[in-house]
């Protein structure tokens, strides 16, 4: 048997499908917390998730996440971490669980509350980010 | 007696095991147990994509008996299927699987 390509290799650029963010997001998961740490979040399904981060020059460098054993959760949570990097916090924290859901096709609309929940736990990191700045 | 389903490996496992034996019981009333629900591994989740001739019949007995019909989200994902299933065909994982049956407990799961 086979493994799939996941990585950017063979000249092949990784695909943001749910499941090629979901493979790529549990591995992130095994990677230790960034300096920045921010609070754990909850929703009513018992799922939660925390992101940390790591700052260059006043814009996100890298992220990385905990989160509950939810492949769609995990996808959405991979996807900001996808993205943000480069961003600016006060351009990061913009972003919507509606932006996520429309980025990631493929998922049940029963499924998309946990967009929510990932925006939420990324908000939070940001807003560790703010009152480390304050201080 | 109760009992759940779970299509756990490949093979002929939903074309010969479900399709010919299972479900033409199921439509026959002659199974012997209440089924409660079915959940689906790998490729076997094809059959709750829509078009699907077993998972026509598996839908619509499903529909009328109350039985619960699940596929594997991971393998869904993986398969970019998660939103082309039956209407009101959920995805999860076992969390929403035991969740999704409290409210009508098996008395036995059988693993096919």
């Amino acid at each position: 048997m086979t493994a799939a390509c996941r990585e950017s290799c063979c000249n092949v650029t990784p695909r943001r499908t749910v499941g090629e963010l979901f493979e790529r997001g549990f591995r992130r998961m095994r990677e230790s917390p960034l300096p920045v740490e921010g609070e754990t979040c909850a929703d009513g399904d018992d799922n939660q998730a925390r992101f940390s981060m790591d700052l260059r020059d006043g814009r996100i460098a890298a992220l990385g996440f905990r989160a509950s054993p939810c492949a769609t959760l995990i996808a959405y949570c991979e996807l900001i971490c996808e993205t943000a990097p480069g961003l600016s916090p006060d351009l990061a924290g913009a972003m919507t669980p509606r932006q996520l859901t429309d980025t990631l096709e493929g998922v049940p609309a029963l499924k998309q509350d946990r967009a929510a929940l990932a925006i939420a736990a990324f908000r939070a990191a940001l807003s560790k980010v703010s009152q480390l700045h304050d201080h | 007696m109760k009992v759940a389903y779970i299509f756990a490996t490949q093979r002929h496992n939903v074309s010969y095991v479900l399709a010919k034996m299972i479900l033409p019981q199921l439509e026959q009333k002659r199974h012997g147990v209440d089924v409660v629900g079915m959940f689906f591994f790998e490729d076997n989740n094809y059959v709750l994509v829509k078009g699907n001739p077993i998972g026509e019949r598996l839908h619509k007995v499903a529909k009328e008996s109350g039985m619960l019909l699940m596929g594997c989200d991971q393998c869904c994902y993986e398969r970019e299927i998660a939103d082309k299933l039956f209407d009101g065909v959920p995805i999860g994982c076992f969390p929403d699987l035991y969740k999704a049956l409290s409210g009508n407990m098996p008395d036995q799961v059988i693993t096919l």
